[in-house]
């Protein structure tokens, strides 16, 4: 039998295309994974140490206090802060990571490349690579913070630092303390005082750090490998479909040897022998493209952006070894069933005709299984939107979708080809009988058309499903975004007003629709104590923001934050009165406490109570749509270097961005599932070819042009996956509405549910258009057959 | 060999000078070396010979599915050798029906959606006249009653009447017929070689059959008989049945 099992090997290596390329495509993703978290890793952990060279101990996330005594104690702070950066003539970000250097020489951890570290405060260095993008130099003088906690400080130094601790700029210590808003990762202590409880010594902090951030990586890791399961799934239904082609092709060939007096095991065993050789030198090339990939990938980036904390690749052997293993054990899996089906074999199958294959469709049991289990997965999506937890919901609405999509799978055999069918007399009206021979043929083998519709449906549906579903978030988290930040940039003054000059050369600003100039005063408001000066300012109407901002009379709105300087409990403060006083005025206003961008606002007319006389206490700008929010936020900056600057078009950006980074990675990572589905269609479509030759030198000899033949067999394969993805778009759509009824009544209580059609006939044309490339090979080979030669095939 | 006695006018099909080689060198197969041949119009002309003569392939050039490597072939007054691709199957749909031994329908059409493919790869559009013609055809076969089934839902020699039915249906200036009785038993072999028959006693049809049975030639007006690549004999006798 090994003679066989080689010569089959060979004669129909071609055929078994689409199988090797779905599992080298599963398994090259499972070791660029770790190529791309093994480099992360060493990335990440290159130089992770180097602030703890001189550390005794560290505690992991202190608090103020705990900071503050090690710190005194001659300990360091590893602190990082948000600061809007700035050069005399131009802003450089608005919200830049400062860090923090030490003038003692022990703490200096960073790797000085030219100039001095700070001896003192007002002295800073600079991250080289940073200097030389944004082109400061040693000797510059930088401002580092907004409004009266700003700092001064000279550049000194120019310094690289291991990617985990990197900031594009470090000051010192004390200068840091006034902006409040330092995040402290841990602070180093130079002796052994465990006083706090999470003290370690260094070496135990830093094993721990590292499994931390391990984890991390992990995690994300893991998120990809749930991807790489979904391909690894889709190619069991391409191996199984491909297999069952292939056995049906040669059942003549196998009763043959049946009736030459080989035993039922001795073919089964010899299949499955194929089978296996199959996985393991796909699993083998898989390999071999991971491999190159990954290094291919992570050179690349490192090329591209060499700030990414991308070290060396070093890829593990469990890793490696899993998808191998996962590689050879997906052949075999799908090989099962079709083997299977060899044992009803009898010998006398071989002096039979060739009567056909496995035409039959499926049986009424296999119908009604598939009824009960599309209905029970479609009741629990609707149990399950109407359940009070959304976590239980969520997990319900996912067995759900589970549950339906098997049976749908299992009702495939009946509604493919019928719908199919159907398609195809709709396309007969304009593409004649072509289109009408393909759906027939679409038709004639239910299974097989089926299985390989549930290929490419799986991917169309998570696709779809995701699009639908971010699509209901993004919208809910942008009206969210709109109303939290709704002015485009505001320029805010915090102790004095603004020129009168501001809003006038901020219109002349490119990008700039319109700046208005908000009337406010310096007010305070009076407490038991000391009275606590509080600038405020009163919205003007009209649609310089995105919403009307205009406050009732006689309230005022105000940020936790701004009234946590006078209130006990600033969450709890609405509906408080407190006095404002401006000169020998006063008014009486009630609270009004949410997270706003800028000073408190009042209405015009408290305003004129307070105040004959108001002052520009901000400048509101509405920018051009395509404005890119950072450059504007720089130029107008500079305007008012002593103003407050709130981007909030650049964080709406930015949100938008995040969302949409994150909804086309998992796109990305799901058209490699849609590929191999659509190499299975090629494949389907090539071994149908093969076994039609026939039927095709037939309709040649009755005049179907070669043309013709080509548009039989486009149509087919555009019948075939506009079906699937018309199926998958609803069952897509259908998951995501029952994801977003939960989310809608829980997390995002103003989120509607919304359809991105654009994006959705996108998808369902792109796998029309993709079934059209997939049956370019096929339709070659088809047509390259002359009628005569057909006629003679077997 | 000279046919100077059969009219130009009256021929349906004419082949001059045809050669036919397969391979090169060594494993050059001759199938057809120079054969001159006339299809009279009207007439009912067997090609006989045994496995390997060349009949099929004779028949295959004087139906346009394979090109001679030397000679002309006119068919309803059309060489077919200035033909492109794309036109020879145009002039198959329009002039030439075909019969074959086997795989004759499409399996995933029923028998009347067979019958009229050709119309409809024609583009022509399916009317009421053609469908009466169809049905007529189908009447006068004996499977007016069989159109809804599909093709594994019929005997051998009711596919066999489709097939002949789908080549008639088009009207075609020839209808060639390759081993039509090859799967059948000998009393449906009788019936689909008198349905070939009337067809051309009745409707005026020109039927070229190859075959390998005396049994079936014994129907035709002329039977022309291929051995090793040349035409041997050339008979004609009047058949009386």
């Amino acid at each position: 039998m090994r003679t066989v099992l080689f010569a089959s090997l060979r004669t129909y290596a071609r055929r078994y295309a689409a199988a090797v390329v779905a599992v080298i495509a599963a398994v090259a993703l499972i070791v660029v994974t770790n190529a791309l978290t093994s480099a992360t890793k060493s990335g990440l952990f290159a130089g992770i140490d180097a602030p703890f060279r001189n550390a005794v101990g560290a505690v992991d996330l202190p608090s103020d206090e705990i900071t503050d005594k090690y710190v005194e104690k001659g300990g360091w702070a590893l602190a990082l802060s948000m600061q809007p950066v700035r050069t005399d003539e131009t802003m450089l970000g608005q919200d830049i990571m400062v860090g923090a250097v030490s003038t003692e020489k022990r703490w200096q951890w960073q790797d000085l490349e030219e100039g001095r570290f700070p001896t003192r405060a007002g002295e800073a260095v600079v991250d080289a690579n940073a200097a030389k993008t944004n082109k400061i130099a040693i000797g510059d003088t930088l401002k580092v913070g907004s409004g009266t906690t700003a700092v001064e400080t000279t550049v000194v130094g120019l310094v690289d630092a291991p990617s985990m601790w990197s900031s594009p700029i470090y000051v010192t210590w004390p200068e840091m303390q006034g902006w409040g808003d330092q995040y402290v990762q841990a602070v180093m202590t130079a002796g052994a005082g465990a006083e706090a409880d999470n003290w370690l010594n260094a070496d135990d902090y830093l094993t721990e750090l590292q499994t931390q951030l391990n984890k991390e990586v992990n995690v994300v890791a893991y998120m990809v490998l749930i991807f790489a399961f979904i391909a690894l799934f889709v190619s069991v239904l391409v191996i199984t479909n491909t297999f069952s082609i292939l056995f049906a092709q040669r059942m003549r060939d196998f009763a043959l040897l049946r009736a030459m007096g080989a035993t039922k095991r001795q073919v089964l065993r010899s299949v499955r022998r194929e089978a296996l050789a199959l996985g393991v030198i796909a699993s083998l090339l898989g390999l071999v493209v991971g491999v190159l990939l990954g290094w291919g990938i992570v050179a690349l980036v490192r090329q591209l952006a060499e700030t990414a904390p991308l070290g060396a690749v070093a890829f593990e052997w469990p890793w490696l070894v899993g998808a191998f293993v996962l590689g050879v054990l997906t052949t075999l899996v799908a090989s099962w069933l079709p083997t299977r089906r060899l044992m009803r074999l009898s010998p006398l199958a071989a002096l039979r005709p060739q009567e056909g294959f496995d035409v039959r469709g499926a049986g009424m049991f296999r119908i009604g299984l598939g009824l009960v289990v599309a209905l029970a997965g479609i009741a629990t999506i609707f149990v399950a939107v109407g359940w009070d937890d959304a976590q239980t919901g969520m997990l319900i609405v996912l067995l759900g979708c589970g549950v339906t999509f098997i049976g749908v799978m299992l009702l495939g055999p009946a509604l493919v080809p019928g719908l199919v069918r159907l398609a195809g007399s709709a396309l007969a009206v304009v593409a004649g009988s072509p289109a009408k021979l393909a759906a027939a043929n679409a038709g004639r083998n239910p299974k097989r058309t089926a299985a390989t519709a549930a290929s490419l449906l799986v991917g169309v549906t998570l696709t779809t499903g995701v699009l639908t579903g971010m699509a209901t978030i993004r919208g809910a988290t942008l009206d969210e975004m709109a109303k939290q930040h709704p002015i485009d940039i505001a320029l805010q003054a915090e102790s004095k007003p603004l020129p009168d000059s501001v809003a006038g050369d901020a219109k002349a600003v490119p990008g700039v629709a319109d700046a208005v100039a908000v009337p406010g005063a310096m007010a305070s408001v009076r407490t038991d104590g000391k009275p606590v000066p509080l600038p405020v300012v009163a919205p003007p109407g009209g649609d310089i923001a995105l919403e009307d901002l205009s406050v009732k009379p006689g309230t005022m709105v105000i940020s936790p934050a701004a009234a946590s300087a006078f209130v006990e409990d600033e969450f709890e403060a609405t509906g408080e009165k407190v006095e404002l006083v401006v000169g020998d005025r006063t008014a009486t206003v009630t609270l009004d406490v949410r997270e706003i961008d800028g000073a408190p606002q009042i209405s015009a007319a408290t305003l004129r109570t307070l105040t004959e006389d108001p002052q520009t206490y901000a400048v509101w700008v509405r920018a051009d749509a395509g404005a890119d929010p950072e450059d504007l936020a720089g130029a107008l900056g500079v305007l008012a270097p002593d103003a407050e600057l709130t981007n909030g078009k650049g964080q709406r950006a930015w949100v938008e961005l995040q969302l949409d980074v994150f909804t086309w990675a998992v796109i990305g990572l799901l058209a490699i599932s849609v590929l191999i589905a659509l190499a299975g269609i090629a494949n389907t479509l090539g071994l149908s070819v093969l076994e039609r030759g026939r039927e095709h030198a037939l309709l040649r000899a009755l005049g179907l042009t070669r043309r013709q033949l080509r548009r039989t067999l486009a149509a087919e394969a555009v019948l075939l996956s506009a079906v699937a993805a018309l199926v998958g778009t609803a069952l897509g759509v259908f998951f995501a509405w029952g994801g977003s009824e939960i989310l809608v009544g829980d997390m995002l209580p103003d989120a509607t549910f919304e359809l991105p059609v654009l994006q959705l006939v996108a998808v369902v044309v792109a796998a029309g258009l993709a079934g059209l490339v997939s049956c370019v090979a096929p339709s070659k080979r088809a047509t390259k057959v002359s009628p005569a030669e057909g006629l003679a095939l077997d | 060999m000279t046919q100077t006695s059969v009219p130009t006018m009256t021929a349906a099909a004419r082949a001059v000078g045809l050669t036919k080689t397969y391979g090169k060198g060594a494993t050059e197969v001759h199938a057809l070396r120079g054969v001159d041949l006339e299809i009279r119009s009207g007439a009912f002309t067997a090609i006989m010979g045994p496995s390997g003569s060349g009949k099929s392939t004779l028949m295959h050039c004087l139906a346009g599915l394979d090109r001679p490597t030397t000679g002309e072939v006119t068919v309803a007054g059309q060489p077919l050798q200035n033909l492109n691709d794309d036109q020879l199957t145009i002039f198959r749909r329009e002039n030439i029906g075909f019969v074959f031994q086997a795989f004759n329908l499409l399996p995933m059409l029923t028998a009347g959606q067979n019958i009229q493919l050709p119309l409809e790869l024609a583009g022509r559009r399916v009317t009421d006249e053609t469908r009466a013609r169809a049905q007529m055809i189908a009447d006068t076969l004996g499977i007016g009653q069989r159109l809804g089934h599909k093709p594994s839902e019929l005997s051998g020699g009711q596919q066999q009447r489709v097939a002949i039915a789908r080549a008639l249906v088009t009207q075609p200036a020839i209808l060639f017929a390759d081993e039509p009785t090859g799967n059948l038993d000998s009393e449906t072999s009788a019936e689909v070689l008198d349905h070939l028959r009337r067809s051309v006693r009745e409707l005026g049809q020109t039927v070229v059959m190859v075959t390998h049975e005396a049994s079936a030639a014994a129907y035709a007006d002329e039977i022309v008989t291929v051995k090793d690549g040349t035409l041997e004999i050339r008979q004609s006798e009047g058949v009386t049945r």
